[in-house]
């Protein structure tokens, strides 16, 4: 019978081959979920309850050096409290258990798993229990220490009431300075990147010579000594915060340079000479052929640069900069001076993190956008 | 000038356009071209042929000092371009080279790799620029794409706007270094009859290929290069059905 059939338009979809799972490697992979889950929620559930709940300074606390005149004493106490709790050592135990159970379980069936899908879950049921495990000992051999003395010097929020401003303003300064240096760096880094590719050792040799210097020494070093050189060898007077800039600049500078020299070595031969044979002098051909193409290719390490520099910009703590010139790092070290409480380092470590953390996403993206082969065709404007 | 160089035979008449006179390259210790003599008048297509590694494409950019002849000289109409006081980026823009990988630049449009030797190069005003681009790409059957990327473009599609790109520059020789060789065989006939249409027209060209048939209808004259030296040259027809050396011979028997 000939039957005409109704044209579909259903999207065409690439057949399934991984194949059906089974009980067996569905445990397996369950399991390695469960473990990991008991022992997150069991650790957070116990944290929170203390937190949220009305406690007193206990002995066990008070042998652990936190006395009631200490700011913030009972929060400490409720760490240390909810690390000991029933709650949270059943579940550490537990968790590891079913860890081992699906490590166990699955590293030693799944080499016999008959489909795609069967082994990945048997294997990744193993992984997450060996995860789980490790997890589980770390927090019990960190327990078994002293971790009321942590959590008394880095866990201790009590003193930063009353930072938040201080804060924000240490996260602007912090990304003025890593932007200001970035942005003078790249245009350093790009007359320098010409310079070492130059045909003569007499133009290349200086430009190499400053890179290997800046690369050479430490940044710290660069600072200290650019603050004093400018002040007394040529009696610039500029507050910290510009030294540090102009550092900074310098510093990145060598690194751009070798970035830009990388991203320029790798395009093509073929450009410069189709450039040259229209009659084009070398300085055009890079001006509008090799540097636009070039600059695509160095943006995600250039990015990745831009995340170093807001980390080593924490060094500018060792300049007299003015309070309202300080840093995230700065800040902390303020904040831990007046208070002795150096949990201003752990929300410092968070702040620089809320900074780094897109952009490092920012350059994962870049960096997969350049390998599709996207930059050069599309979007590009030129 | 010293007399007339080397065996050549013109097709055309008057002044020789591009003369190389005892023309040696090295790269290290490799000998790639060894002593060769050459002259092109006006109107001449000149095939070079011979097996890969035999110098072709060194002796084509040495033409337009894309590789600078280690000894010997270059002459293009009446100057000694090897001469280092030269302005090569002024004797460019007469020659246009067309080459193996086209290498279009990929961050600009079909329009814009035209025009921008025409504005930064010659100083056209955009208009200008814009117009000539336009026409040339038109001839070379390019003119709907150029708003398009390079990397949108065929192979074959791409070495059209390579050629228009060279052409709006108004060159007296065009160069193409193995145009064809990086292309899938149905795109080639299309960058060959781009190219059988400049030859018509009068163009005088150079062109280094392993398309037999082609040098053998177009080329008005052959040179067949081995190992750095014109072992053969002549009419291409003449060359292809008597061959005088055993080498041109041994060649031919292994590409046609």
């Amino acid at each position: 019978m000939a039957v005409v059939e109704a044209p579909t338009f259903e999207p065409e979809v690439a057949p399934d081959v991984r194949g059906p799972t089974a009980p067996l490697p569905a445990t397996i992979f369950a399991l390695g979920i469960a473990a990991l889950m008991v022992i997150a929620l069991g650790v957070v559930v116990t944290q929170v309850n203390y937190a949220l709940s009305d406690r007193v300074l206990t002995q066990n606390c008070i042998a652990e050096e936190i006395s009631p005149e200490d700011n913030g004493a009972i929060g400490v106490c409720n760490i240390i409290e909810a690390l000991e709790d029933p709650l949270t050592t059943g579940s550490l135990y537990l968790g590891m258990g079913l860890g081992v159970l699906a490590l166990v379980l699955g590293a030693s069936t799944y080499r016999r798993m008959d489909s795609k899908r069967r082994r990945d879950h048997a294997i990744t049921g193993a992984v997450l229990g060996s995860q789980a495990v490790l997890l589980a000992i770390v927090i019990l051999w960190f327990r078994s220490a002293t971790p009321g003395l942590f959590a008394k010097h880095f866990l201790n929020f009590a003193d930063l009431q009353g930072y938040g401003g201080a804060f924000v303003r240490g996260a602007k300064n912090t990304l003025i300075l890593a932007f200001a240096g970035e942005m003078g760096g790249i245009v350093i880094g790009l007359v320098l990147g010409i310079l070492v590719l130059s045909q003569r050792r007499a133009v290349r040799a200086p430009a190499r010579t400053y890179i290997n210097f800046f690369r050479g020494t430490p940044l710290i070093w660069q600072l200290v000594t650019g603050y004093f050189l400018l002040l007394f060898g040529f009696g610039i007077r500029l507050s910290a915060f510009s030294v540090a800039i102009i550092v900074f600049a310098l510093n990145t500078g060598a690194y751009a340079a070798e970035v830009f020299r990388a991203g320029i070595q790798s395009i093509e031969r073929g450009q410069i000479e189709a450039a040259r044979s229209l009659g084009m002098s070398y300085f055009q051909a890079m001006r509008y052929a090799i540097v636009p193409q070039a600059v695509r290719r160095v943006i995600p390490p250039l990015m990745n640069e831009f995340v170093i520099l807001i980390k080593d910009t924490a060094l500018v703590v060792v300049l007299g900069l003015t309070a309202n010139e300080y840093d995230i790092f700065t800040t902390a070290r303020e904040g831990q001076s007046a208070t002795f409480n150096a949990t201003f380092f752990t929300v410092a470590a968070i702040a620089y993190l809320i900074v780094t953390l897109p952009l490092i996403r920012l350059v994962n993206a870049a960096e997969k956008r350049l390998r599709s082969g996207l930059v050069g065709i599309a979007g590009a404007g030129g | 000038m010293t007399g007339p160089v080397g065996a050549a035979r013109p097709i055309g008449a008057g002044e020789p356009i591009v003369r190389l006179d005892d023309v040696h390259k090295w790269f290290g210790n490799l000998h790639v071209l060894k002593g060769v003599d050459l002259a092109m008048v006006q109107r001449d297509v000149v095939v070079v042929v011979g097996p890969s590694g035999g110098g072709k494409s060194t002796l084509l950019r040495c033409v337009s000092l894309l590789e600078v002849p280690t000894s010997g000289r270059v002459f293009f109409e009446d100057r000694n371009i090897t001469d280092i006081r030269t302005n090569l980026n002024e004797v460019r823009t007469h020659i246009g080279i067309v080459f193996q990988a086209y290498n279009l630049f990929p961050h600009m449009t079909t329009l814009r790799n035209v025009t921008l030797a025409l504005e930064k190069v010659l100083g056209l005003s955009d208009d200008e620029a814009h117009d000539r681009a336009m026409e040339q790409l038109a001839r070379v059957g390019m003119g709907h794409k150029a708003s398009v990327y390079p990397g949108q473009l065929s192979g074959g599609q791409q070495q059209r706007v390579a050629i228009a790109r060279a052409l709006a520059m108004e060159p007296k020789v065009m160069l193409f270094d193995e145009v064809t060789s990086a292309l899938d065989p149905e795109l080639v006939g299309e960058v060959l009859e781009v190219m059988t249409r400049l030859a018509v027209e009068g163009m005088t060209m150079m062109v280094v290929t392993h398309e037999m048939g082609f040098a053998r209808e177009v080329g008005t004259r052959m040179l067949f290069l081995d190992e750095g030296r014109i072992a053969e040259e002549g009419e291409p027809k003449e060359m292809f059905y008597h061959p005088q050396s055993d080498r041109l011979r041994q060649f031919l028997a292994k590409v046609l």
